[in-house]
């Protein structure tokens, strides 16, 4: 009796240690894993005023977008923990200033701790993240920041999503100025990198294709007004004038244009492809009339991508979400959303590192709304080429319908030159 | 030599246009010792004014100009009761205000961009004529020739106050000596009010031509405009409207010939000419020469 009793005790301490290890095996494997999150961390900046702030809106609210679209699915796929979970964008506002973005960068990576860092707006806002990205070694997603100082080393935290590298946009217009047989080419540009590298571009397409520019000169980004520097231009009797800058730089140089009563064969503004509905509205229809500019989505449309919606769905979709029509910044934010999806589907891991390899494995492999996402190991974008459009007013004079004028694989119509007098 | 004369013409009516743009600044500090860093501030709400009488109600944009003396007295008067007696009884009037508009100015380009949003407004370019005006061959749009012209009238209508109103010599005397003013009985209060709602004015009728001199008028624009508008006061004499007259023009044609043929140096003018200034001749160009000790 006293036998049977020993071995029924053994028996149960036998099971009782046998469920003690495998309730610790089973909680030791549980802190091995790592954990799934809630949800993704997308941090970002966005800036409500200041001189980059129209542009700065349209991009976040292009990426708010994705965000929401992709919620209403049950969020990203996550293939490092094989299941979708919700996106939560963390922004801040920037006011436009680099100072301030640097502060808020840093409390995103250190703070905030986000799964993935988006730059704000343009080369200015982006040029503060490149080194905190860096050395805090986290892959910044770069939309629009394409300034060519970003991109002169081989990188693991940098990647242009957005838009080309500044350095590789105006290669198609200086084509177009050779192809067109203009000899006598002024370029006004701002002090900044953004629209310094495009110029230094421009010069070196133009001198290899045996012109020189006559007149070539920077002005402060800062700078409102144009008239003087627009006759001192003129003295040089050029038959292309290139103008180079940020949104406020075009709406001045177009104004001071049109009240100068001054005339030149072929002008070119960048923004009017970009923001056309914001420059027809400060500059008007007839100041803008037979101007050259870069077409971008969804003024020109993809129409076969292997993610995402194309540019005409996506025009219709953000139509009915945000109730009023897209313009190239909020196509941009929406990109970036799409190629993070993209990055976040693809990436074995959800390390850094790994985020990066799977934007390298997508290159030249994918096509969204804006074209054909390629980058280099510098981090450049070199996919998304800008087409070369005219404005061209229709028969009432009261709106402007953009013509792809080169390449010729791409256009639409043949250009007007040299421009009627308006 | 085309060039040069469009430089110099253009300089001079970008000149008179900033001297508008400071002269507000100079008249308060002249009269109660304020330093109104909302200037610019103030300048940004009338071309926001003009925008919403162009664009929204369809009047020509002149027509902003009586609606700005309006408003500054509306918002000037109750501004001025609930502020600037405080500033008068402090020990130290000039860092006071400095401070306290500063913060006046950073709420009212706050209140701008909720009110208007971050985009940029212009106005259309042909609702002060479309043509231009010729002078030496060279010809300007006639929104400058405008801007110019509203300036003049602006410093003529001041200088008539001050040389043909008892009240304007009241204000003289205060600018000259407060403290014997007081005793000699004139209505400091009086004057000074007079003078803070004209302050306001000014700036409210430069801003009817910021979008058309500038581009277009945006919140951010403030901060810039208070400072240039401050550099044309140093530059011709703080306290001394005669002076903003100098200040402007200096700094008009500085800002042309620079951009002629230091075009990217341009925007340093401002700042580079207050620096010599206040290095060679503290008092302004049109101040009485005072020795640094």
């Amino acid at each position: 009796m006293q036998a049977k009793r020993t071995r029924k005790t053994f028996t149960a301490s036998l099971k009782t240690v046998a469920a003690a290890l495998a309730c610790a095996t089973a909680s030791f494997a549980a802190h091995g894993a790592p954990a799934t999150p809630s949800e993704i961390k997308i941090g970002t900046l966005f800036a409500s005023s200041g001189p980059f702030a129209v542009a700065s809106l349209g991009q976040y609210e292009g990426l708010k977008f994705w965000a929401a679209q992709v919620n209403k699915d049950g969020g990203a796929f996550i293939k490092a923990y094989n299941k979708k979970i919700p996106v939560k964008i963390v922004a801040y506002d920037d006011q436009s200033s680099t100072a301030t973005a640097t502060t808020l960068y840093n409390q995103l990576i250190t703070q905030d701790k986000v799964d993935v860092l988006v730059s704000d707006f343009g080369s200015v806002l982006t040029s503060v993240a490149v080194p905190l990205a860096a050395e805090h070694k986290m892959l910044l997603i770069d939309p629009t920041g394409s300034g060519a100082n970003f991109f002169t080393q081989k990188t693991d935290y940098l990647a242009d999503v957005s838009i080309p590298s500044s350095t590789v946009w105006p290669i198609p217009l200086a084509n177009f100025l050779l192809q067109q047989k203009i000899k006598r080419v002024a370029i006004v540009y701002d002090a900044n990198d953004f629209d310094a590298s495009q110029a230094e571009t421009m010069k070196a397409e133009l001198t290899k294709g045996g012109v020189a520019p006559v007149f070539y000169k920077s002005v402060p980004t800062t700078e409102s007004n144009y008239n003087v520097l627009l006759h001192t231009a003129k003295a040089s009797n050029p038959q292309a004038l290139l103008e180079f800058g940020y949104p406020p730089n075009d709406i001045a140089f177009l104004r001071s244009l049109s009240q100068s009563g001054l005339h030149f064969d072929m002008t070119f503004t960048i923004f009017p492809g970009q923001l056309l509905d914001l420059l027809k509205k400060n500059v008007g229809v007839k100041s803008l009339a037979y101007t050259y500019t870069y077409p971008t989505p969804p003024l020109v449309k993809y129409d076969k991508v292997t993610y995402g919606m194309n540019t005409a769905d996506f025009v219709s979709a953000f139509n009915t979400s945000e109730k009023k029509q897209p313009n190239f910044l909020d196509a941009s934010g929406y990109n970036t959303g799409i190629v993070v999806q993209k990055m976040l589907e693809d990436s074995p891991n959800f390390t850094q590192k790994d985020f990066h390899q799977a934007l390298m494995d997508m290159s030249d492999k994918t096509t969204t709304l804006l074209g054909l996402f390629k980058i280099n190991e510098n981090g450049a974008q070199l996919g998304q080429p800008f087409p070369v459009a005219q404005l061209v007013p229709n028969a009432k004079g009261d709106d402007l319908s953009v013509n792809v004028v080169y390449p010729e694989d791409h256009a639409t119509a043949k250009p007007v030159f040299p421009a009627p007098k308006q | 030599m085309e060039l040069l004369a469009y430089a110099v013409v253009g300089g001079i009516l970008y000149g008179i246009f900033f001297t508008l743009v400071g002269l507000g600044l100079n008249l308060l500090f002249g009269v109660m010792r304020i330093i109104n860093l909302a200037h610019g501030q103030f300048i940004v709400l009338g071309g926001y004014l003009a925008w919403i009488i162009t664009t929204r109600l369809g009047f020509n944009p002149l027509w902003s100009i009586p609606v700005s003396v309006l408003c500054a007295i509306v918002i000037g008067w109750p501004l001025y009761r609930a502020v600037v007696p405080r500033l008068q009884r402090s020990d130290d009037p000039e860092m006071l205000s400095f401070i306290l508009f500063f913060g006046i100015g950073q709420m009212l380009t706050a209140v701008t961009m909720l009110l208007f949003g971050a985009d940029q407004r212009s106005l259309p370019e042909d609702a002060l004529g479309s043509g231009s005006l010729g002078v030496l061959g060279q010809q300007f749009p006639d929104s400058w020739w405008w801007a110019a012209g509203v300036s003049l009238a602006a410093l003529a209508l001041l200088w008539l106050y001050f040389s043909r109103t008892r009240l304007g010599y009241a204000t003289r005397a205060v600018m000259a000596e407060r403290d014997e003013a007081v005793a000699t009985g004139i209505d400091v209060r009086r004057v000074s009010t007079i003078a803070f709602v004209a302050g306001l004015a000014l700036a409210g009728i430069a801003g009817v031509f910021v979008p058309y001199l500038l581009g277009s008028v945006s919140p951010d624009l403030g901060d810039g405009l208070t400072t240039t508008a401050f550099a044309i006061v140093i530059i011709g004499s703080l306290g001394n409207p005669l002076g903003t007259i100098v200040g402007g023009l200096v700094f008009g044609l500085g800002t042309m010939l620079m951009q002629t043929y230091y075009s990217s140096w341009s925007n340093v003018v401002p700042y580079a000419l207050l620096l010599i200034i206040v290095l060679i001749r503290p008092s302004g160009l049109l101040g009485k020469a005072v020795r640094l000790a």
